[in-house]
């Protein structure tokens, strides 16, 4: 695997939110090995036993999925959706893309996923991704400016709340200019 | 003006990500970036992404949702209409 790099482990300064011991990655299909996913606040990582592994930009997940279908092949993992191309085999490939890259305008799609042997952690590992995800909204969303609320649990409202924040009658006009 | 809330009881939205993906479930909540949480979820194309066929619960990125369709039954019109009234009212002054 040509991308997979040696790095640090991340810790406290990346804000590491979970670390999952004994997680295999899988790579569209192909299997990476065993290793730790670390859901750190600044991106997603996993290291495998020899220190090689890979980082994920949140900004480039795209989505990211709980699946508990047990008949499934890996069993209950973690599925992410990433919006970026990872090399994975030999020259071959290389050569069957440069035929291909005239799609200019389909999307990379690499999907990983995530099986740790706990089950019982997946929940935790979904939410503290949602958590990170919530962290790194793209630079371009300015307009979303007077909602300040929290998420909004459909759930938990019964319907119909007109939520309007108040703003200071001429907030945004100009100083009176004294002629 | 984010109209979260004039949602009954949202079910089967579909979703699209710039790769054309439809998703299809019911909506459990939204962030202020549209990020958006879906439970009970399916996949609308499922030849096209066969690993996500055994996905429940999932989270989407806002930024990559092109568009939202919700059942129009599901959805307080009159009401909407008139917060967005009075959003554009309020923005006019």
């Amino acid at each position: 695997m040509s991308f997979l790099k040696s790095f640090p482990p991340p810790g406290p300064s990346e804000g590491l939110l979970r670390q999952q011991p004994d997680t295999e990655a899988v790579l569209n299909g192909k299997g990476l090995g065993t290793g730790t996913l670390y859901i750190a606040e600044s991106r997603l990582s996993w290291l495998d036993g020899s220190g090689l592994g890979f980082s994920l930009e949140y900004p480039t997940i795209s989505l990211h999925a709980l699946s508990r279908d047990r008949s499934d092949c890996l069993g209950e993992h973690l599925y992410v959706m990433v919006n970026a191309k990872f090399e994975e085999e030999s020259k071959e490939s290389v050569a069957d893309e440069e035929e291909e890259d005239s799609d200019d305008d389909v999307e990379p799609i690499t999907e990983f996923r995530f099986v740790p042997s706990d089950k019982s952690a997946l929940e935790a590992m979904f939410t503290a991704m949602c958590e990170c995800q919530a962290l790194h909204p793209d630079p371009e969303d300015e307009d979303s400016d007077d909602y300040d609320e929290e998420e909004y649990d459909v759930e938990a409202h019964d319907g119909m709340e007109v939520d309007t924040t108040p703003t200071v009658a001429g907030q945004f006009e100009d100083a009176d200019v004294d002629h | 003006l984010i109209p979260t809330g004039y949602f009954k009881e949202s079910r089967d939205m579909s979703h699209s990500g710039r790769n054309d993906l439809s998703i299809c479930g019911t909506l459990h909540s939204v962030d202020q970036y549209l990020n958006i949480k879906l439970t009970d979820i399916s996949v609308t194309d499922p030849e096209k992404y066969p690993h996500m066929l055994s996905a429940k619960n999932c989270f989407i990125r806002g930024s990559v949702v092109r568009y939202v369709q919700l059942p129009a039954d599901e959805v307080y019109i009159q009401l909407l209409q008139d917060a967005v009234r009075k959003e554009a009212l309020q923005q006019k002054q």
